[in-house]
């Protein structure tokens, strides 16, 4: 008699509770026309909070852990500063621009080239899904850019023209305040490293229009004719990623899906041009690219920063994004706090996965177990471990096809956007137990992730602005 | 004169509670996911989802039906 007049929880009501609640959880989802918009979805969202450190230094999941050397073996001694720009007395460079013909001969790229204008004309006049003329009017929009320099726009006012001292704090107030004003111009994450004799040979001997970078004792920066001169005091890089259209790198190989580095670019260089007018008013210099893919090896000063690991690709990939970043940097002479590399278990994944390889249309991409010293050609920087790829390969695939091609980007198991709890998991998983890498990967497979998408189905999404979404980032 | 009925109920181990605990975190789960999948663009992910939840609703459902009478 003692539990008179309390209310008593059977077994059976239990689990009938336990089934309407569920039952009804699945009914008002399907029953509501947009069925993210519901509490057990992440909604997209503005949210606000402080910087988890003095540096502005981000909050990262658990499993990205801080190490001391990145997950690539370097062999300093070996590295040279590579010339971005192709140079034929050094038979060496990058495969854009120059160096494909350089590698592949001028009859055949004049066929490719030919070929890839008509795959183009084609593709308008016949309304090939992706290839039609708003696709390729997409495509064009991107290739309007801010002004790029290495000195910068040099327009906004200094310390000394207000009449007041520049700037001055810690490196730690120096990095946080960086952090922020990066974030704010449209830059996804944020890191810096500090130049010494090693990491300088990460800066280009020569950049994509031929001038060279050189060290100088100066204190002011400058350019000449034929050089670009980086005053040994600014010696520290900012390094940044920016973020890209997963929906629209999806449509790739397409002018469509061309678009979306494009865009990456485009954002980029006013990122940049707004970074050095802002360390203009502060009293330092700001330095940066003169052209896309110029002044630096992004990626490599990215691993450095900690803001992702090398991949099969032989591209950054980094814990929040995936590969849908483009990386960038600067130099500059404000101290700043540097940061470490990580550890978040994605070069271990990529020795297991290759969906990347397996996806590459040409097989530029490397299906070795392991990282190599052994480049695959003058394109490629030795003195570093890496899945070298065949750049010919993928330069010609982008001429077939007449657009550049996403394809490893996209079909990447890290190219998750971040609304499913289960691929924080499978992230945390990957991390922590590299022996189940090999069913994620499967899993990947299984529900379709990383598959071609429909151009024309992009047309009538109702995205988030620049097709990102940044509301679940650090 | 009256007749007796003995009625037998079986007390159900505890870990057939846990164990539908870890069918209804699991449904949880998979429902977030087909959710989330529906907003991630990911047809396929989410179709298979949804199916998961289905089918794991239903076994749940037999089972419990078939053993609320023991």
């Amino acid at each position: 008699m003692s539990d008179q007049g309390k209310t008593k929880l059977t077994r059976r009501d239990f689990l009938r509770a336990m089934g309407l609640g569920v039952g009804a959880a699945a009914i008002t989802v399907a029953a509501s026309p947009l069925g993210s918009e519901t509490a057990l979805a992440v909604n997209p969202s503005f949210e606000a909070r402080h910087f988890a450190d003095a540096a502005g230094r981000p909050q990262r999941p658990w499993w990205v852990k801080t190490v001391d050397q990145p997950t690539i073996e370097i062999d300093w001694a070996k590295m040279k500063r590579f010339n971005e720009g192709y140079k034929e007395e050094l038979g060496t460079g990058t495969v854009r621009g120059k160096g494909f013909e350089a590698y592949v001969g001028t009859a055949r790229t004049e066929e490719l080239n030919a070929k890839s204008a008509a795959v183009i004309k084609d593709g308008i006049l016949n309304n090939v899904p992706g290839y039609t003329l708003k696709d390729q009017a997409m495509n064009s929009s991107q290739s309007t850019r801010v002004a790029m320099s290495f000195l910068g726009p040099q327009k906004a006012k200094t310390p000394e023209e207000y009449g007041a001292p520049k700037w001055s704090g810690t490196p730690d107030e120096a990095s946080r305040i960086l952090r922020a004003a990066l974030r704010h111009n449209g830059a996804a994450t944020v890191g810096f490293v500090e130049l010494d004799e090693n990491t300088r040979k990460l800066i280009y001997s020569f950049d994509p229009d031929g001038k060279e970078l050189v060290f100088t004792d100066d204190v002011v920066a400058s350019e000449t004719e034929t050089q670009r001169l980086i005053p040994n005091i600014a010696k520290y890089a900012i390094v940044y990623t920016v973020q890209m259209s997963e929906e629209t790198m999806r449509r790739s190989p397409t002018p469509l899906g061309q678009q979306t580095t494009g865009l990456a670019y485009k954002r980029h260089t006013v990122i940049q041009a707004s970074i050095q007018e802002f360390l203009r008013t502060m009293g330092y210099m700001g330095l940066g690219a003169s052209n896309i893919n110029a002044l630096a090896i992004a990626p490599a000063f990215g691993v450095l920063a900690g803001l992702g690991e090398m991949s099969r690709l032989n591209r950054m990939i980094t814990p929040e994004f995936g590969p849908m970043v483009r990386c960038f940097v600067m130099l500059t002479d404000m101290p700043v706090a540097t940061d470490k590399p990580i550890d978040a278990g994605i070069m271990e994944f990529c020795k297991r996965c290759k969906k990347c390889a397996e996806a590459c249309a040409t097989g530029a991409l490397s299906f070795e177990d392991d990282p190599t010293w052994e480049t695959r050609g003058p394109w490629n920087n030795p003195g570093h471990k890496a899945y070298f790829e065949d750049s010919t390969k993928c330069m010609t695939y982008w001429k077939e096809v007449g657009t550049n091609c996403g394809i490893c980007f996209s079909v990447c198991p890290f190219a998750k956007k971040d609304k499913a709890w289960i691929h924080e998991w499978v992230k945390a998983g990957a991390s922590t137990a590299p022996f189940v890498d090999g069913f994620f990967r499967s899993m990947d497979d299984a529900l379709g992730y990383g598959a071609q998408k429909d151009c024309e189905e992009w047309w009538t999404l109702d995205l988030p602005e620049y097709g990102t979404d940044s509301s679940g980032m650090i | 004169m009256s007749e007796k009925y003995v009625i037998e109920i079986e007390k159900r181990p505890w870990y057939e509670w846990l164990l539908w605990a870890v069918w209804l975190f699991t449904q949880v789960v998979i429902v977030q996911n087909a959710l989330a999948s529906s907003a991630e663009l990911e047809p396929r992910a989410a179709l298979i989802s949804w199916i998961a939840f289905f089918a794991l609703l239903i076994v749940g459902g037999v089972i419990w039906f078939m053993r609320r009478s023991k």
